[in-house]
């Protein structure tokens, strides 16, 4: 962290802003949110943003903050959990096939390309309906359509550091094939894939928004930002507020994350911290 | 069900409301016109969201296959925009006194589009295959009275009927009910429609556009006034209102209050508002655990406020409704055990069933189907949460929730039902206990068996009110399902767009009186 | 270029061979995938073409249509009479739209490719210098507005942008092409181009803001290596060193990423085709799900598939052309 606001002011905003949203998802862990998320109250729909109500009410005068509130809590989790399952199998997918070559190249290849070349919402769908609904399932079914992408994104750079000297100098002094891997290529892909995983997360959160479209999102009346967005998207002429709040969280959260993934990548690039 | 709906032509047009006054037309109206025919008159062009899934006329249920097919052929018996029955390829028709028999007079000299006359043995042909179960024809059922048909000559039919059936004649209005020439085949006509409309198949542009042209053979007094109509897909509803503002199409049907809102915002298009027949309603299945009890029921019924629902769910547009919403017999939406919510009878009737501690029932929602029912479904769940009925919401893609409801795998469901105009049309399949939906409305009585019987053997208006108006009173004593409220249908045209007549189900019937300016 | 070089040639060449075995293999596991999933969804085409109305068939009835709809079949049958007719070039026929999947594949893909092309090129357009501009570190201005436009097109969804640009072109203008039945580039190509601008913005737009971050890391890593150092130390001139030296050499991840992306919009540009009314290869699987017509989207899905292997195919050789590394190996 000190090495990160040191080297990277960027970074430290990002985090800064990650940190504040953290806070607010935190208040409806513990149930500090001015009003109940999800309760309804039909006297005070259509509430303008006030002292009382933050962001306004929606259309079941529900409190649009505290709907915010716990939707960043939901959303992110759903994002979080997608992305890092994507990021872990992805990037061992794409080392395998990018260091080994041959046969695992063919293999992982394969699989990449038959997830790839599958319609996102046809595979949304078929997940969907065989598992039951519920925030996991939609984790899978994001991280499912993100997993290739990380393969992808890490197989091309893998086959060029392969060609590097020092890796051809440690096939050379006889280190066995995993620890070449994990010492001298994963290192040098740690900015490519925290890139995508900062890439990643927002689009995840926008993606869930997606399936909400398809009767597939956070099931109501959960609050989700993908969610809230959707809902409110034919609410703008009425209360654009019920759209502009949960729309500005999702720019805030995705800005927080690309600073600091930006923060991050000038951070712990082995290179640049050898030479700066 | 929204796709039933749309097979029942029905119209309440005397509510109709303009939302916004024409603006003056602008200039930019005629490129709706510039890639279609000119001669002899203009290009209407209407803005749906989907083409027809099939163009054969006894499988259709889709909205917009429903809307081609009623402007490609024509029916025994019509409905006027006020849901009259009122003559179509039957001239006249007459009930035998014991009522067992339906005698119809043909219409002379009416031609099909491939220039073939229509007579009584397309006629006797049609209705034979459509009751045929290989036909697999969806108005079948409609004819369950009827036990054969004659053709004692070219322009009469006669139907022999196991009893008396006053809802026939409604029930033939249906495109689902077409009449076809005698040797064509689904095959066939889903290529090349051949029927007896104001217009005839021009054009097809499979996913893109489907263009019908005006039919100078056609039997009314008044051919088609524009020389051809072209149905452009434009599958996002915001994007038919742009479409609308610049121009490009002249006419729509929303189901939506919310994009309907938006087209009038603008000032350029006028949208004008029509009662529908279909309700929204939470079903209940009297079949299925803790809502086998009546008590459970009535605590539902009781513990639901239908304006709020309304108001939260679609804005306020529409009409707390009871079961029967045909302007003839409606129904009257206070006549039931708890007229307006009350939380304390609903606690009595929940203590009386033994449940003081509160009931758990399982919803499906479809998403995606219509566009309120995700919040009916969470403005339902909150209240009922008030009275400790835990309203559980499985929210399903569209298949999904038509596959479970098919086989009545549900405790409740939200859903939006077709309503009919004549109420043995909409609930004598759903309450009888022969009824084909039976299973899916999940209740009947020997009482409502006898009602709807009673219903059918008698002609006189008045009488038929009475007897429906005791249907509607027992279905809301025994609170079999929960009624909500009756939404609004939004016909959308351009100022240079005269004499339509917009329908309740958003039917486009009258298209054969539209002109473009 | 590329056929004159020898090295390339062969290179290109043993891709292909090694390729060909791959594809049929990726293909086969896509055709299984889409099979299963597909019947993993509930309902089938009666219930998709009758809604709730289904419920009110009779058995017979029931069994007449699935008959009809060839339903009636066991699933490993209508799996290798499916794949079968494929080997002949039938892809199976649509009832819905009385045609031919072939017929409709025929006007579809080359719609979803001319929109994939005219996004790319946006999306490098815009993404490429600002990239660049963002990871100098002389330019503050540079990597502001790299930083608006690719947090913007990051963060905003796709179906919000598209409807708001749509409705404010055609409420405040008067402008609105796609309102217009749709023109092929053959057609009428004015009034295609025209169609195909807005839903390509908004399209590239999007795409942009990942090629413009992936350049600018790429732009930051290379920057650091030796030779542009040397380079500089040298004294070449500084746009050649940008273009010749740093840009060349940061093109492999750009080439993955854009390859990537245009894989992505042959399949995925679903809610952009709906929203402007462009009757590509998206929208006919997405109808095809609708209806439960299997057999169009096991073709239509397959289809794509393929042009994805080709796109894939298409990117690695380009990395062998570009990077020097693999190159020398």
């Amino acid at each position: 962290m000190s090495a990160l606001s040191r080297r990277s002011p960027a970074g430290l905003a990002g985090v800064v802003i990650l940190v504040l949203l953290a806070a607010v998802a935190a208040l409806s862990y513990l149930g500090w949110l001015p009003y109940d998320p999800i309760a309804q109250h039909p006297p005070s729909r259509f509430l303008a943003p006030s002292g009382a109500h933050l962001f306004g009410t929606d259309q079941f005068g529900r409190d649009v903050f505290s709907r915010v509130a716990a939707g960043v809590g939901n959303s992110a989790l759903i994002a979080v959990v997608a992305v890092a399952f994507a990021t872990v199998v992805g990037t061992l997918g794409g080392l395998v096939a990018g260091f080994y070559r041959g046969f695992a190249d063919g293999a992982v290849g394969g699989v990449t390309n038959v997830l790839f070349a599958f319609p996102p919402l046809l595979l949304a769908l078929s997940l969907a309906s065989v598992l039951d609904r519920d925030w996991f399932t939609i984790a899978v079914a994001i991280a499912v359509v993100y997993v290739p992408i990380f393969v992808r994104v890490t197989r091309g750079p893998v086959l060029s550091l392969r060609e590097i000297e020092y890796v051809k100098a440690a096939v050379a002094t006889g280190q066995s094939r995993w620890q070449i891997m994990l010492r001298h290529v994963l290192p040098n892909l740690t900015p490519i894939v925290i890139i995508q995983v900062a890439l990643s997360l927002s689009w995840a959160v926008l993606t869930e928004a997606s399936l909400s479209f398809l009767g597939l999102g956070t099931p109501p009346p959960a609050p989700s930002l993908g969610s809230m967005i959707f809902e409110a998207r034919s609410l703008v002429f009425v209360a654009p507020w019920t759209l502009v709040a949960p729309g500005a969280v999702v720019v805030l959260l995705v800005v927080g994350l690309n600073l600091l993934g930006d923060g991050l990548r000038d951070t712990l690039d082995p290179r640049s911290r050898v030479r700066r | 069900m929204p796709r039933g709906a749309f097979s029942a032509v029905g119209a309440a047009a005397a509510l109709t409301l303009a939302l916004t006054a024409c603006s003056s037309s602008s200039g930019s109206s005629s490129s709706g016109s510039a890639n279609g025919p000119a001669s002899g008159g203009r290009t209407l062009v209407v803005g749906v969201t989907s083409d027809p899934d099939t163009l054969f006329p006894w499988k259709a249920t889709q909205f917009q296959a429903v809307n081609v097919l009623q402007n490609l052929y024509g029916t025994l018996t019509e409905f006027d925009k006020d849901l009259n029955v009122v003559p179509g390829l039957a001239e006249s028709w007459q009930t035998s006194d014991d009522g067992r028999k339906l005698t119809l007079k043909l219409r002379q000299g009416v031609t099909f589009a491939d220039g073939s006359a229509f007579d009584s043995a397309d006629a006797k042909a049609s209705l034979d295959q459509i009751m045929d179960e290989k036909t697999a024809a969806v108005a079948r059922a409609s004819l369950s009275s009827v036990k054969s048909v004659e053709a004692p000559d070219a322009g009469t039919v006669v139907l022999e009927l196991t009893g008396p059936d006053a809802a026939l004649p409604a029930n033939l209005a249906t495109v689902n009910m077409a009449m076809l020439s005698s040797g064509d085949t689904e095959e066939k006509l889903n290529a090349t429609p051949n029927g007896t409309g104001p217009f005839t198949l021009g054009k097809r542009v499979p996913s893109q556009s489907i263009t019908l042209a005006r039919n100078d053979k056609y039997w009314g007094a008044e051919k088609a006034k524009v020389a051809s109509v072209e149905f452009r897909v434009i599958p996002d509803e915001s994007s038919i209102v742009s479409a609308m503002q610049s121009g490009n199409v002249q006419l729509a049907v929303f189901d939506d209050p919310l994009v309907a809102q938006t087209a009038a915002g603008g000032g350029t298009i006028t949208v004008a508002r029509t009662p529908q027949l279909n309700y929204h309603v939470l079903q209940l299945n009297a079949q299925h655990g803790d809502l086998k009890d009546v008590n459970v029921r009535l605590a539902i019924q009781c513990a639901i406020d239908r304006k709020q629902v309304l108001d939260t769910a679609a804005l306020g547009e529409g009409e707390v409704t009871g079961p029967i919403t045909a302007p003839a017999y409606k129904s009257d939406p206070n006549r039931r055990p708890c007229p307006g919510r009350d939380l304390a009878k609903a606690a009595d009737y929940l203590a009386k069933a033994g449940k003081a501690g509160g009931v758990t029932v399982k919803a499906i929602v479809s998403q995606g189907e219509y566009a309120t029912s995700v919040n009916e479904a969470q403005n339902l769940k909150a209240q009922l949460a008030e009275a400790k009925i835990n309203l559980e919401l499985e929210v399903l893609e569209s298949g999904a929730f038509v596959d479970r409801w098919v086989a009545a795998d549900f405790d409740a469901a939200v859903a939006l039902n077709g309503g009919r105009p004549d109420p043995d049309g909409a609930y004598g399949r759903y309450f009888t206990s022969d009824g084909n939906l039976n299973k899916v409305a999940g209740y009947s009585s020997p009482e409502l068996d006898e009602l709807f019987a009673q219903g059918k053997a008698t002609t006189g208006q008045a009488e038929r009110k009475a007897i429906y108006d005791k249907v509607a009173a027992e279905l809301e004593d025994n609170a079999a399902w929960v009624w909500l409220f009756a939404g609004y249908t939004y016909t959308a045209t351009t100022a240079n767009v005269t004499g339509f007549a917009p329908m309740a189900s958003g039917s486009l019937q009258y298209l054969r009186t539209t002109a473009v300016g | 270029m590329i056929v004159r070089n020898p090295v390339v040639r062969r290179i290109v060449r043993s891709v292909v061979v090694r390729r060909v075995a791959g594809t049929l293999g990726t293909l086969f596991g896509v055709a299984v995938l889409v099979f299963v999933m597909l019947r993993a969804i509930p309902g089938d085409q009666i219930t998709a073409g009758l809604g709730t109305e289904a419920a009110a068939l009779t058995p017979a009835q029931r069994q007449a249509l699935e008959l009809y709809y060839g339903l009636d079949q066991p699933l490993v049958a209508q799996f290798f009479s499916w794949l079968g007719n494929l080997f002949t070039g039938n892809l199976g026929y649509s009832a819905r739209s009385q045609q031919s999947v072939l017929e409709l594949t025929l006007h579809a893909l080359p719609v979803t490719f001319e929109l994939a092309v005219f996004s790319i090129v946006l999306a490098l357009l815009i993404g490429v210098p600002l990239g660049m501009l963002a990871a100098s570190r002389t330019s503050a201005t540079g990597n502001a507005a790299g930083q608006v436009v690719s947090l913007a097109g990051l963060s905003i969804p796709a179906f919000l942008l598209a409807t708001t640009l749509l409705s404010v072109f055609a409420a405040s203008f008067g402008f609105n092409p796609n309102g217009q039945g749709f023109a092929t580039l053959v057609e009428d190509p004015l009034l295609n181009l025209q169609q195909m601008f807005l839903p390509a913005l908004v399209l590239g737009f999007g795409i942009a803001a990942p090629i413009l971050r992936t350049t600018r890391t790429a732009v930051l890593e290379v920057r650091s290596d030796d030779f542009v150092r040397t380079a500089r130390a040298k004294g070449v001139p500084e746009r050649r060193l940008q273009v010749r030296h740093v840009l060349r050499n940061a093109l492999v991840p750009i080439v993955t990423m854009t390859g990537l992306q245009f894989g992505y919009l042959l399949g995925g540009a679903v809610v952009v085709e709906q929203i402007f009314s462009v009757p590509g290869i998206g929208r006919q699987v997405l109808l095809g799900i609708q209806q439960k017509e299997y057999a169009v989207v096991q073709s239509t899905v397959l289809v794509i598939a393929l042009a994805f292997v080709l796109v894939n195919l298409l990117t690695d050789v380009l990395y062998r052309v570009i990077d020097p590394r693999v190159r020398a190996s």
